[in-house]
């Protein structure tokens, strides 16, 4: 009976979403906002019993000496961020601000640098390995790096020169662009495709749930 | 200059962090830097995880104060404030392990966020429609082109000719070039990261001090 109950809903909330189709309405906003509220409530309870508790409240509560002053720092600066939903008290607020900044930034520096800068450079230059992927290999390196670094001057913008019919940019700089353009649209194209097979995939399942549900309530 | 204090406790805090990236485990003499960056690191997460919730708490208050408002209340933040409540108080009780609640918030959430994917394929084809009457150019053409191609390979009707000894590599070949464009991108990105990560430790930008 309660499986029954929660496969009409999802019936009802698949529906109720469906008739975006035809433009923002009520049922639609029904679902989006029920969605919203159990979801935040979702991510709230998630929150407290994952990190809050036992992070902060635990150690609290039943460490040791130790464990207890430690904790004191996250629970003051907690504290003050709460600030943050009142407009009076909102500039109390900024001390852990800046230490959530600072250790954001020491983040990002350390992802981008040993994540994505040396993965991606040591994968560019892979295929130069003439012993390993032959002739072919340094032809499709090549390409491949050139379509990089066209892509990244292609996102290099400078001031527009004053003189007419021309650019801020060098002929050499523009045609890089160029072919960089060329690599973007290859990339956004197959990005694309991605997600059209994804979301075509997903109407699919979604309209044999509801040719199922159907099926079933008729059939009794 | 503005916010001193704050800026000198984003930058320090930042440096010790970025430091411990540099200095191997195995150095022993440099060890406390670690233990200070985990600690560092430990409390951020304590911090990230309370700032979720003022986030969760702004919007709950935020919906409370439509509805209840004297003129024009919105009558659909009555739902959510009701959602929100129902949701949290049940995951208090529960927990958020257990299997009822779980069973409960993924029969609301899977089947909006499903049928929301299913409504991108409509959104996505008007859209390249569209983007096809505004901006004829060269980089509208080898969008469409590649699109085509790589919805045409994902179904599956390209298989048979894989199969055939030259054209196989090629369309290999082809599969490949998507990672220039990619990686163009994604340095890109790691670039513009490190550049305003860097500028918030040498203080150049301070966005808590506004």
């Amino acid at each position: 009976m309660q499986d029954l109950i929660w496969t009409l809903v999802g019936f009802f909330l698949t529906l109720l979403v469906f008739t975006y189709l035809f433009g923002d309405n009520f049922f639609f906003r029904l679902a989006s906002y029920l969605f919203v509220g159990v979801s935040a409530g979702y991510v709230a309870v998630t929150v407290i019993y994952q990190v809050i508790l036992p992070r902060l409240i635990l150690p609290l509560l039943q460490g040791s000496l130790a464990e207890r002053l430690f904790v004191l720092v996250p629970l003051v600066m907690a504290a003050l961020l709460l600030t943050k939903l009142s407009n009076q008290l909102a500039p109390l607020g900024k001390l852990p601000m800046a230490y959530l900044v600072g250790v954001g930034a020491a983040v990002a520096i350390g992802g981008a640098v040993f994540g994505t800068l040396i993965g991606q450079i040591s994968g560019a230059t892979r295929p130069f390995n003439v012993y390993t992927y032959g002739a072919s290999g340094l032809f499709e390196g090549l390409l491949l790096l050139i379509g990089a670094i066209g892509t990244l001057v292609y996102f290099q913008f400078n001031t527009p020169s004053r003189q007419p019919g021309r650019t801020g940019r060098a002929a050499v700089v523009e045609s890089l662009a160029l072919v960089g353009q060329v690599f973007i649209g290859i990339a956004l194209g197959a990005v694309f495709a991605g997600v059209f097979t994804a979301s075509l995939t997903a109407l699919m399942d979604r309209i044999q749930f509801l040719l199922t549900v159907i099926a079933q309530l008729t059939s009794g | 200059m503005r916010a001193p204090l704050w800026t000198a406790i984003a930058i320090s805090v930042g440096l010790i962090v970025l430091l411990g990236y540099f200095i191997p485990p195995e150095m022993t003499r440099f060890a406390f830097i670690l233990t200070l960056r985990s600690i560092l690191i430990g409390w951020a997460v304590i911090l990230a995880g309370v700032a979720a919730l003022v986030g969760v708490l702004n919007l709950f208050m935020v919906h409370l104060r439509r509805m209840t408002a004297r003129r024009d209340p919105d009558r659909y933040s009555i739902l959510l404030v009701i959602a929100f409540l129902a949701s949290f108080g049940l995951g208090l009780y529960l927990t958020p392990a257990d299997p009822q609640y779980q069973k409960v918030v993924t029969a609301i959430q899977a089947p909006v966020e499903a049928t929301l994917m299913a409504l991108l394929v409509i959104t996505l084809t008007f859209g390249s429609i569209r983007l096809f009457q505004r901006r004829k150019g060269l980089m509208a053409v080898v969008f469409a082109v590649s699109a085509f191609f790589f919805i045409l390979i994902a179904s599956g009707l390209l298989a048979p000719l894989q199969s055939l000894p030259g054209i196989g590599g090629l369309f290999e070949f082809i599969q490949r070039l998507p990672i220039a464009g990619t990686r163009g991108i994604l340095l890109g990105i790691a670039l513009g990261s490190l550049t305003a990560g860097l500028r918030i430790l040498l203080g150049a930008d301070r966005p808590f001090s506004g």
